[in-house]
């Protein structure tokens, strides 16, 4: 039995102040029309433990919107939403449910940011890793300095964060529509060296729901969720380079071997929390060398990317989803692509695990 | 109380020494005393104690907010390759944040890592120093 995805809804990446958890969940599935009488309901979402004291999210979701339908709640850190989009879909081929919608949900300004940075950082290894002092942005830095001793130049990590930028621009969910130039980055706050803030992911709340069906003529449009596979990779700090991103790798291999899929054919939303990891990712699988032209990949991270889309944490990987399903089915507000089928790939950490969803549209 | 003593206590022997794993399958070696070797899997391992002893192959001088150690940003995090071979990512101290260097010889040291607040519990554990002045490069 089939999995399609059928529709969905997101609300803007921003600084949701006046929302908390369950009011940003209640808005986006109020807002998704395909959403009503789901058979299950997966909640993602990475942090409410530590962002909001709240244990069983999903639970309390459920019961704030006044339904009575079962829900889990899928936690995988960054990874979570793409994580929720597997096990619906496990759920739908079983024939366990007909519908079930995929809820990905996060609050990250319910602190300063330096708390919030805290919080974030535990998807590393609190024992060996946090504790010593060890941060997302110290990874992203040493891989960052690995790339640039192999040949590749400081501007060529520039360059994404100001197409990620430029892409945003279109995008009317994305929490940073401006530009960039390679320029201002000098004046960048700097994280860890040679990673600057602009090398970052920007931090926003979000909420976004799909809804996947085993029943796909019942509904105006559809997209398969033809295949979907995760891997784990080693500790950052056993690798021989922080850089090896060997997981992602090997499942875009995995896409190109048993599929066909060439990135620069497809739509394509990388997981791009820091500007090394795209780099170092298109560069081992042939895309790029260490000129760094990306024009041939010009479907590539269409939102804007993590990069200025933003990423509400647990919530990402059903925003990723959502896009690469409205750009296989006409596109949204002038951006659209040339294709019928999309990857959404999603880490979490310096490639502790990645997931990718190869989806292919079917009506 | 923001840290338990006991999660601290128990992996004492990571944070306190240097403890590696051999495995006795591949033959590679990872810091930390493990269950399984990360490389292979295998549970045929054996722990021994790293002299302490590194060079520093790559560091990161860093300025990222997330705790109560911002009074001591910037501070240095570093890769250290240890005298067994194996790879090591950990802070470095004792030196101007713009002294180290690639190639620097450092040594493993007991130092503070954070503390519930200024009257609580102070939690340590391995950082690195230099072993003496100059590069072996």
């Amino acid at each position: 039995m089939g999995a399609y995805i059928v529709g969905g809804s997101i609300v803007k990446v921003d600084r949701h102040f006046e929302y908390g958890y369950r009011d940003l969940a209640y808005k986006v599935l109020s807002s998704c029309e395909v959403c009503g009488d789901p058979d299950y309901i997966v909640v993602a979402s990475a942090l409410p433990e530590l962002m909001a004291h709240q244990v069983d999210l999903g639970v309390h979701i459920v019961q704030w919107a006044g339904r009575r339908v079962p829900v889990v709640r899928v936690e995988s850190g960054e990874s979570s939403g793409v994580a929720a989009v597997e096990v619906a879909t496990s759920l739908v081929r079983s024939g366990t449910a007909r519908k079930v919608v995929v809820l990905g949900v996060e609050k990250v300004t319910e602190y300063p940011t330096y708390i919030a940075n805290r919080m974030y950082s535990l998807i590393l290894d609190y024992e060996f890793e946090v504790l010593r002092g060890i941060s997302p942005p110290v990874y992203a830095a040493l891989a960052m300095k690995e790339l640039m001793r192999s040949g590749f130049s400081r501007e060529c990590f520039s360059s994404w964060a100001v197409r990620m930028h430029e892409n945003a621009t279109r995008v009317p969910h994305a929490m940073l529509r401006f530009r960039i130039s390679v320029e201002s980055f000098k004046d960048a706050q700097v994280l860890a060296e040679p990673v600057t803030l602009y090398d970052s992911f920007a931090l926003g709340d979000g909420a976004s729901a799909i809804a996947i069906s085993s029943e796909p003529a019942d509904y105006e449009v559809a997209v398969e969720v033809k295949y979907s596979s995760s891997e784990v990779g080693l500790p950052a700090y056993a690798r021989d380079r922080v850089s090896g991103l060997e997981a992602s790798t090997k499942l875009f291999r995995q896409l190109e071997e048993k599929f066909g899929v060439d990135l620069r054919k497809v739509a394509v939303e990388l997981h791009d929390s820091y500007t090394p990891y795209p780099i170092a990712l298109l560069h081992s699988l042939g895309y790029i060398d260490t000129r760094c032209e990306l024009g041939e990949l010009e479907y590539v991270n269409l939102s804007g990317g993590l990069k200025a889309r933003g990423h509400p944490i647990g919530a990402t990987g059903i925003y990723q989803v959502y896009e690469v399903f409205k750009l296989l089915t006409g596109g949204f507000d002038g951006v659209s692509v040339n294709s019928e089928v999309g990857v959404v790939h999603s880490m979490s950490g310096p490639d502790n695990l990645s997931r990718v969803l190869l989806l292919r549209r079917w009506k | 109380m923001k840290l338990s003593v006991p999660q601290f206590w128990r992996v004492k022997e990571s944070l306190y020494r240097l403890v590696l794993t051999r495995c006795l399958n591949c033959g590679r070696v990872s810091v930390f005393k493990r269950p399984a070797c990360p490389y292979c899997g295998s549970p045929s391992i054996a722990h021994e104690e790293s002299q302490g002893i590194g060079v520093v192959e790559s560091f990161t001088k860093v300025y990222y907010k997330q705790d109560s150690s911002e009074d001591r940003l910037p501070e240095v995090v570093a890769v250290v390759r240890l005298s067994e071979g194996v790879r090591i990512v950990g802070e470095v101290v004792g030196v101007k944040v713009d002294e180290v260097s690639e190639g620097m010889v450092v040594e493993a040291v007991l130092r503070r890592y954070t503390s519930d607040d200024p009257y609580g519990v102070i939690y340590y554990g391995l950082k690195f120093k230099p072993l003496k002045q100059g590069n072996t490069q």
